[in-house]
């Protein structure tokens, strides 16, 4: 602004869906704070408000909001430019922070808090319930699939102590005890996974619940997000994804930063060869992390629309990439990675890190069920316009029925207690297939296996066109 | 042929009959707003200055987009243009009450504002607090007090002369205002009127707007912004912005509540924005000594002075 020299605190912009396309942590805090994140939309009611107004409008727009985060009360002073694009609409707006007051939220009276506390049970619960004074059924009213057994039950027995339905975990004292006890008292109920509360709001002057009360069910999460655990449950245990992604990546963040130290020597003098191995775990670990977001991308794999990044790569780079990952592992069990040789090339079209994440899973596997003292081979080869890389064992080899078997889902072809989670072939398989290529099994029992990977190939630009 | 009137005689009939009720519409309103106006003892929402303060602010508006509006075409007599339609478009303006209710505002703000003046000696432009503001030690707010100043200043001149500058209206009414200009000039835009809006958009800067920066000094204050409240030191036009922001009010309202008429809606008001009521009757005397402050504000709390504000808003003002 041209007439106030101004010190901006924070800067943000929103595209023209009104969603927040980036934000300086004064506002992407509130955002979050307000139930959004930055690239959703606004979250912020006043400021989206604004923004949609200074849209609408193509004007610049300076004034104050109010939001509340909840702890603080925030007054802010924003000024908001609408952004033209080339063709003249206006296309999303920046908006620029000019002062910010937070102030602590002062404390509800209690009246107040009762009512909007009631407010939120009517509009959460998934189950409402007319009870009379002695809190005996009514009628039930509910919309949720899980409770639809419940709402059967209770229909059915209209005239008895809603408790009589729904178990109240610690609770083993005569039923229905005095309202006030039970308001706010978690349930399980018949029929349904999830846990549920109970509130009872009670009906009738002077004497509160004379005229009986209004059951509230509120469930502790919604029904989507329960089917999925639901679902999850019964096919895969707990999901990699939600579950166990953030508890991994703590560990192994610290296993990296620890690894680097001792790479690095910061902890004092050491033989270069431990300083090696170090490094061996650092790059390990820090594919390890990769593949656990790729793990915890299993749904986005298995979706129709999972693409990969193709782009010219080397296989005999990936292959020797491997071999050094892994090649601790395999003198641990004295198998010797034999990597090709220094000067083959076989250029292929495909995404390096994907090919990287089969190959890793292949030589794993091989160096996982071969003999000790026996070889694993990696070999690149050529068939008309597709690239090869082979990983060829020595171990048990799989037949016919095994080798249908081995690529499908959770399939560990009765092994169990080795670290394998019946993933990798699945999913090394999808990329593979997401590239274009395929990923295949040639074995004979007690011969060995031999994996191979096909992409489309790639011919060396060096050379002169044929 | 005496049976049949002809066309030409029928369509007289017709112009005259829509002139009769034209002229009787006029005269319908004659009653009420003189039964009005003798029964108001107190004219100083409706005095012949006001009115005419109303007038002369919305016909310098008409004429600022009209002359945007001969720019772009290349129209040589500019002037003439403006002078040409500049009645016609004002007029039009007058029949939106949110422009209206604005203009009004600044008229009963300013006219306040001489009063004081000439009562207290409180300058119009340089009060003791943003005296005090333009020397704070975070640089943003004395900056921000300094450009209000500024803006402040040019308030007191255009108000002199009986003007409003378009790049003074809040976001809203400048919106509104256009939008009455394409619906003044009818179906039909004008590539000249389409560069002219355009250009007029692109220009103006609500953050450079008196109001706005009153408002963002008053902002920028924070819970210090309760200084604001005393009229003798930070002068009308932060005194009313304050009162507006602290107390969830409009600044057309705020304005409105400082009428003598108004004790009731400014010691809320008030109430509302944080004073205590000693404080509270202090300002309503200082603004009108005459007044009977109502009594028992203590008894109110700042929400529920806040929800009675709220619960009986101004009509016809947003």
């Amino acid at each position: 602004m041209a007439t106030v020299g101004t010190r901006y605190l924070a800067h943000a912009r929103t595209d023209g869906e009104g969603r927040l396309t980036e934000a300086d942590e004064l506002l992407a805090q509130l955002q979050v704070a307000c139930g959004g994140a930055v690239g959703t939309r606004v979250a912020i009611p006043e400021l989206l408000a604004l923004v949609e107004k200074a849209q609408r409008y193509g004007l610049r727009l300076a004034r104050q909001f109010e939001a509340v985060d909840g702890e603080h009360r925030i007054t802010a002073w924003v000024e908001i430019a609408p952004l033209t694009d080339e063709a003249g609409e206006v296309d999303g707006c920046t908006i620029d922070v000019v002062s910010w007051q937070s102030e602590d939220l002062p404390p509800e009276n209690d009246i107040a808090a009762a009512r909007r506390r009631i407010e939120i049970n009517r509009h959460l619960a998934d189950c409402t319930a007319r009870l009379d004074s002695n809190q005996r059924l009514l009628s039930v009213e509910t919309e949720a699939p899980d409770l639809a057994d419940f709402a059967e039950k209770a229909l059915a027995n209209v005239g008895k102590p809603w408790t009589d339905f729904v178990d109240l975990p610690g609770n083993a004292h005569q039923q229905p005890l005095h309202w006030r006890l039970l308001d706010g008292a978690r349930c399980e109920i018949d029929g349904s996974q999830r846990g549920w509360t109970a509130h009872l709001e009670p009906l009738g002057q002077p004497q509160p619940g004379s005229a009986g009360f209004v059951l509230y069910l509120s469930a502790d999460r919604p029904l989507a997000i329960a089917d999925e655990g639901a679902a999850a449950d019964t096919s895969e245990g707990p999901s990699f994804g939600r579950d166990l992604t953030p508890v991994l990546r703590q560990p192994i963040n610290r296993i990296i930063a620890n690894a680097e130290t001792i790479r690095t020597k910061l902890a004092g003098p050491l033989a270069d060869e431990y300083s090696s191995y170090a490094a061996d775990i650092a790059t390990a670990a820090q594919h390890l992390l990769a593949l656990i977001d790729d793990l915890s991308d299993l749904e986005v794999v298995e979706s129709e629309d999972f693409t990969t990044a193709p782009d010219r790569i080397e296989l005999a780079d990936v292959a020797r990439r491997a071999c050094g990952i892994l090649g601790v592992r395999a003198r641990e069990k004295g198998i010797t990675l034999v990597a090709p040789p220094e000067g083959e090339s076989q250029l292929a079209i495909a995404e390096f890190r994907r090919v990287l994440q089969i190959l890793l899973n292949l030589v794993a596997n091989a160096i996982r069920y071969s003999p000790e003292e026996s070889q694993v081979w990696i070999r690149l080869d050529r068939i008309g316009s597709r690239a090869l890389i082979t990983v060829a064992d020595q171990g048990h080899g799989l037949d016919e029925q095994q080798q249908e078997r081995v690529f499908e889902k959770f399939e560990r072809l009765g092994r169990s207690g080795d670290g394998g989670s019946g993933l990798g072939l699945y999913i090394s398989r999808r990329i593979a297939r997401a590239m274009d290529g395929d990923l295949t099994v040639e074995s004979a029992p007690g011969q060995g296996a031999r994996f191979t990977l096909s992409v489309p190939a790639a011919d060396d630009l060096r050379q002169k066109p044929r | 042929m005496p049976e049949t009137a002809s066309p030409k005689v029928v369509s007289d009939q017709d112009a005259l009959r829509e002139a009769l009720e034209a002229g009787n519409a006029a005269l319908v309103r004659i009653a009420p707003i003189l039964s009005h106006l003798l029964s108001t003892p107190d004219h100083s929402l409706f005095s012949d200055e006001i009115v005419a303060r109303i007038r002369g602010m919305c016909q310098h508006l008409a004429w600022q987009v009209l002359r945007a509006q001969a720019e772009a075409a290349g129209q040589a007599g500019r002037e003439a243009f403006a002078e040409r339609h500049g009645a016609a478009l004002a007029e039009h303006f007058f029949g939106s009450p949110a422009l209206l209710a604005h203009c009004h505002a600044l008229a009963i703000e300013w006219q306040l504002t001489e009063k004081l003046e000439v009562r207290y000696g409180i300058d119009p432009v340089l009060s003791p607090l943003v005296q005090e503001l333009l020397a704070d030690q975070d640089s943003s707010l004395a900056s921000a007090a300094m450009a209000s100043l500024t803006a402040q200043a040019r308030f007191a001149q255009s108000q002199r002369r009986m003007e409003l500058p378009l790049s003074e209206l809040p976001g809203d009414l400048f919106h509104d205002l256009l939008m009455g200009w394409r619906a003044y000039a009818g179906q039909v835009r004008s590539d000249a009127m389409i560069r002219a809006e355009a250009k007029l958009r692109e220009a103006f800067d609500e953050g450079a707007t008196r109001i706005s920066l009153m408002a963002r000094v008053v902002t920028a204050m924070g819970s210090d912004g309760l200084r604001a409240l005393d009229i003798d030191r930070a002068g009308t036009a932060l005194f009313v912005s304050a009162l507006a922001i602290r107390s969830g009010q409009s600044r057309v309202d705020a304005i409105l509540s400082t009428n003598h008429r108004q004790t009731a809606r400014l010691s809320l008001g008030l109430r509302a924005a944080g004073l205590d009521s000693t404080d509270i009757e202090r300002q309503v005397l200082r603004l009108d000594p005459q007044a009977n402050p109502p009594r028992g504000m203590a008894g109110f709390t700042v929400e529920e002075a806040r929800r009675l504000l709220t619960e009986t808003p101004i009509s016809g003002t947003e």
